[in-house]
């Protein structure tokens, strides 16, 4: 080869060179974030082989980054990120977080001669600690782990101990110290009394530290043949290596070939501690281990669509619908029913609130219930006053009956309470100290029984009714104690009620009085209510014959009694016994008109006569005549035989006079031994003459008075009428008292004619 | 469905604290249980603490053991495959499947010598299988597609776990066997011919109890399907894990349980109401199985599959 052609070459080269550094530089790169659960440097030693080994197959460059979970969260959120491998846990917590083409490859890794693509978790402690042997001495120890998000570092083993019956997240103080590294150097150290780790660790750090498991002593370790790590819980699959949705697809599929082209012996996994990348495992079991544990990213309650849960407990949510569809209609209903149980009591305490008869309940004694009409019954002003006192507070002390108010409610309220219905009378008194007659009733409220129950105490007033029985029973001791004869008879006259004294007056007993007329005048019968009846009474007296003794006069007054249209509906008619009264009047009429000792007409009676006389023969023209008549001698008479002697003799001599003159004529005494006489019919003075002569004859005879025969005269005087005058009688009487002056002027015992003196 | 099983249990469990006392003197239901991936979530379960104490297991070493034990009345339920099922059935004593555990994908198959290379030639050779389990239905399977007789091959009788020994000495040229054996047996050079996956839906692995233990103890039969149902809950959701406890308690290598997991089939709940409704898959399979003369004894219908979930 020549010179020329080296340097050919060498240009050649030098091009080529040049170009592949151009191709090389412009080649893509791709960041590969690895999950630094052991120290960021161990991490990076041993990932960075399979990081030049992917850059060498996918053509691609790779880098190779080393980061905690939350620094990976970060980058893979800002898309920092194109492939990345790490837990299971964490996957799952990223792939919530955001939409993940899945997983591209699951990490198989090495022990010796043996490889798995499962992980578990290990519970372990210092050798030393004879106290804790097994799962049930845990709780109440301390705890140390890398980290929530660990599968092999917290959840395996927190799933394992939930199953053996305690939450190691409540029962223990759990140290999250980031690494497995420091988990295993806490629990040496003695700060933590257990280690949560993750399968290989033991086995890695025991490659640096190869007396370890001397140290340390592992709990609840699983016989599982052909695994080749010391494990204390079943096992999960081993980390994922995930592709970003933003990386090539054709560059995925040169990652992912290049992975599972990795043969165990190359430097990149004998590296990194594998022995290369198996399909992508089902990571289904870590879903069910995170939804148990309720730990990111099923710490949410899951969201569950109504109609899965529907589909779900088809039955029971149809017995959930119905029952709450009947609690419902059974609310309504019972909202409805107490809307209107509300009404109706609202509208029952209205009525007894303004039921216009008092009502009042009484419970222990004492108004609970009080409504208008009793306040008003008792003149208070509202409920108020009323509530929490007792009847007695507004009772007299006394009942009419003589009872003292309390004791008497007392005896009523506790018959009440035995269940029966008390009725009475009782006297209240109001605000005003006036009182009113109530009507009570006492009924026990129904349903309720003994001493707090209560009593319905029901008032009606009739004080009304109570004066008017008062005023009754006076009119009816009037009627039968008056001594007047009273008597009501109906429309036609017939008596319907009578008292005592009718019966004693007319002497006709009850029987016989009642349903007959009442005695009535003998001329106008039954006429008189005729008259009462249109007159509005009638009054009268009259003769009635009693029953049993003397005939009776009475004064009788019968009024009508108006029903209520006007019409004459009874008679009432009072009498009484006017016969004494009767006899009384006649007597003194005698007394009036006669002269008491001898009978006959006085002087006044006498005038009377005269003038009826006179009137009747200036009728007839007849004549009469006036004689005065004056007894001589008399005065001696009477001074010696006294008064009594005197009284005989004129008596006598009055008798004798009476009997000469005629029936129609008239004697009359005027006073001491003076007699005047009418001599009516004078047909001739002759016939006068022989009567007057007989009359002096009469007297002249002597009279035995006193043991003695006496003997006196007459003088007489007498006139005649009619005369050419006028005459009154006085003047008649005077002209005859003339005459007889004259015949005692002329000697006595003789007659004179009264003459007029000649002028 | 489930949920008004639910609420019904909700409600049954309101009503029976009253009987508590009288659920509490009941002997715990004694179940059988031989080592197949199928029954795994019932040692799961019990590991974890999810099986009540109404319910014990009894592991014997192969399904045999549940079969002689079930006979005898030692026991009270056992996880069986289906056609043993109906084998005890048909030896009078009447049982009830309560649950479908796996249904084979290729879990049970015939493994070969490496020089035997299609059906037709395993016309005179020696094949180690359990005669009486569900190795010796898929053999027959296998005859009937290879279209050879009974008679055209050596039938050595073997339970399964002795299946190695057997290679080992020579003694077979072939063996109808299931995991883990299976896998064991390939690493020991045989090869697989056929498998149940060729005969998709066919064996099924299924829990069941006598029926006399379901008319009086119908609680502890739902904890025993509800702890099997939390077991498998765990085996398919958590398996990073459950691969692991499956190994060590098979006594096997992690990846062999994931290679078993790999050839069945584990109904979950609402699989296992499709399986076991009327006239559902395992009934027509039950019926293909058994002599239509015994037919009036199986009775698969009153699984009592009530969960809580």
């Amino acid at each position: 080869m020549s010179a020329r052609q080296y340097f050919f070459l060498l240009v050649a080269l030098f091009i080529t060179e040049c170009v592949t550094a151009t191709v090389a530089s412009a080649r893509e790169t791709l960041t590969f974030g690895v999950f630094a659960y052991r120290p960021d440097h161990i991490i990076r030693e041993r990932y960075e082989p399979l990081a030049q080994y992917l850059s060498e197959e996918a053509g691609v460059d790779v880098e190779l980054e080393v980061l905690d979970q939350a620094d990976m969260s970060r980058a893979v959120a800002a898309n920092r990120l194109d492939f990345f491998l790490t837990n299971p846990s964490h996957f799952l917590q990223i792939r919530s977080e955001r939409s993940l083409t899945g997983v591209l490859a699951t990490l198989v890794r090495r022990s010796g001669n043996h490889s798995t693509s499962s992980l578990g978790g290990v519970i372990f402690t210092a050798a030393g600690r004879e106290t804790i042997q097994s799962l049930e001495d845990l709780p109440g120890k301390s705890i140390a782990s890398p980290g929530v998000h660990f599968l092999g570092g917290f959840q395996a083993q927190t799933l394992e101990l939930l199953d053996a019956g305690f939450d190691v997240r409540r029962s223990n103080r759990v140290r999250f110290v980031d690494t497995h590294d420091r988990v295993v150097r806490s629990v040496l150290a003695g700060n933590a009394d257990v280690g949560f780790i993750r399968t290989s660790i033991l086995e890695e750090m025991a490659e640096a530290d190869p007396d370890l498991f001397t140290r340390v002593k592992v709990l609840n370790q699983q016989a599982l043949a052909g695994f080749p790590y010391v494990v204390s819980t079943r096992l999960y699959p081993e980390w994922p290596l995930v592709a970003l949705p933003h990386v090539n697809e054709r560059v995925v599929r040169r990652v992912a070939s290049a992975l599972f082209a990795i043969e165990p012996d190359d430097r990149a996994a004998v590296s990194a501690g594998i022995t290369g990348f198996s399909p992508p495992a089902d990571y289904q079991s870590v879903e069910y281990l995170a939804r148990t544990l309720r730990v990111p990213p099923y710490d949410q309650m899951p969201q569950v669509a109504w109609i899965d849960v529907l589909n779900q407990y088809r039955a029971w949510a149809f017995t959930i619908v119905v029952l709450v569809l009947l609690l419902f209609g059974s609310a309504l209903w019972l909202a409805k029913s107490k809307r209107q149980l509300a009404a109706q009591q609202k509208r029952l305490k209205q009525l007894i609130q303004d039921w216009p008869q008092p009502a009042l309940l009484i419970q222990n004694g004492i108004f609970v219930n009080t409504n208008r009409a009793a306040v008003d019954l008792l003149k208070y002003t509202s409920n108020a006053s009323l509530s929490g006192k007792s009847l007695e507070a507004f009772s007299p002390e006394t009942q009419p009956d003589g009872q003292i108010s309390q004791q008497k409610m007392e005896q009523r309220l506790s018959r009440v309470r035995g269940g029966q219905v008390e009725q009475c009378e009782w006297v209240l008194r109001r605000s005003d100290q006036s009182e009113v007659w109530v009507d009570m009733t006492l009924a026990p409220v129904q349903g309720e029984g003994g001493a707090g129950s209560v009593i319905l105490c029901s008032l009606y007033d009739i004080t009304r009714r109570k004066r008017a029985e008062q005023r009754q029973r006076l009119a009816a001791s009037v009627f039968d104690h008056s001594r007047e004869a009273i008597f009501i008879t109906d429309s036609h006259g017939m008596v319907i009620e009578a008292n005592d004294a009718y019966l004693e007056i007319t002497g006709w007993p009850q029987s016989r009085a009642i349903g007959r007329l009442p005695p009535l005048p003998v001329e106008e019968g039954s006429g008189v209510f005729a008259s009462a009846r249109a007159q509005g009474f009638w009054s009268g007296e009259f003769r009635c014959k009693h029953l049993v003794g003397e005939p009776r006069v009475l004064a009788v007054t019968i009024s009508s009694v108006c029903g209520d249209h006007g019409e004459v509906s009874h008679f009432v008619g009072m009498f009484s016994d006017i016969s004494r009264l009767k006899e009384q009047e006649q007597k003194l009429t005698i007394m009036a008109h006669y002269d008491a000792l001898t009978g006959l007409p006085n002087r006044v009676l006498f005038s009377d006569r005269l003038q009826q006389a006179m009137a009747l023969t200036r009728r007839q023209g007849s004549k009469l005549a006036v004689v005065y008549i004056d007894l001589d001698e008399f005065k001696p008479v009477n001074d010696a035989f006294g008064h009594e002697a005197g009284d005989q003799l004129l008596i006598e001599v009055a008798a004798r006079m009476r009997a000469v003159l005629r029936e129609e004529d008239t004697l009359a005494r005027l006073g001491g031994d003076e007699f005047a006489a009418i001599v009516t019919n004078v047909q001739q003075e002759a016939s006068l003459e022989s009567l007057l002569a007989r009359l002096r004859n009469q007297v002249a005879e002597p009279v035995w008075v006193a043991c003695h025969s006496v003997e006196v005269s007459a003088s007489i005087g007498y006139t005649l009428f009619p005369q050419t005058e006028n005459l009154d009688g006085d003047q008649l009487l005077r002209q005859a008292d003339q005459a007889m002056y004259e015949a005692k002027h002329r000697g006595r015992n003789r007659y004179i004619r009264f003459s007029a003196p000649c002028a | 469905m489930q949920r008004r099983d639910f609420l019904a249990l909700s409600i049954a469990s309101g009503f029976a604290v009253a009987g508590v006392t009288g659920c509490s003197q009941q002997q715990p239901l004694a179940f059988g249980i031989h080592p197949w991936i199928g029954y795994e979530p019932l040692y799961l379960a019990r590991d974890f603490g999810w099986l009540p104490e109404s319910v014990t297991l009894k592991s014997g070493t192969s399904s045999k053991d549940s079969v002689d034990r079930l006979l005898s009345g030692e026991l009270d339920g056992a996880a069986l495959t289906l056609d043993e099922t109906i084998r005890v059935l048909s030896r009078g004593r009447e049982l009830v499947v309560v649950a479908v555990a796996d249904v084979s994908a290729g879990a049970d198959m015939l493994v070969v010598r490496p020089s035997i290379t299609g059906l037709a030639d395993l016309r005179g050779q020696r094949i180690a299988v359990e005669v009486n389990g569900v190795s010796g239905i898929l053999l027959l399977k296998i005859l009937e597609v290879a279209g050879l007789a009974r008679d055209d091959i050596v039938t050595v009788d073997l339970p399964v776990s002795q299946h190695p020994q057997a290679w080992a000495r020579g003694d077979v040229d072939a063996a109808v066997c299931y995991e883990p054996t299976a896998s064991a047996l390939q690493r020991a050079g045989v090869v697989r011919l056929f498998d149940s996956s060729d005969m998709p839906e066919t064996i099924f692995d299924v829990l069941v109890v006598t029926r006399a233990t379901a008319d009086t103890n119908p609680e502890a039969v739902r904890d025993l399907v509800g702890a099997h149902f939390a077991g498998l809950q765990h085996l398919v959701r958590s398996q990073h894990d459950a691969v692991y406890r499956v190994a060590s308690r098979q006594g096997v290598d992690p990846v062999d349980v994931r290679n078993a997991l790999a050839t069945v089939m584990l109904p979950d709940l609402s699989a296992n109401q499709r399986y076991l409704a009327a006239f559902g898959r395992v009934e027509t399979v039950a019926r293909a199985l058994f002599p239509p003369d015994a037919q009036r004894e199986h009775d698969q219908q009153p699984a009592p599959v009530k969960t809580p979930v």
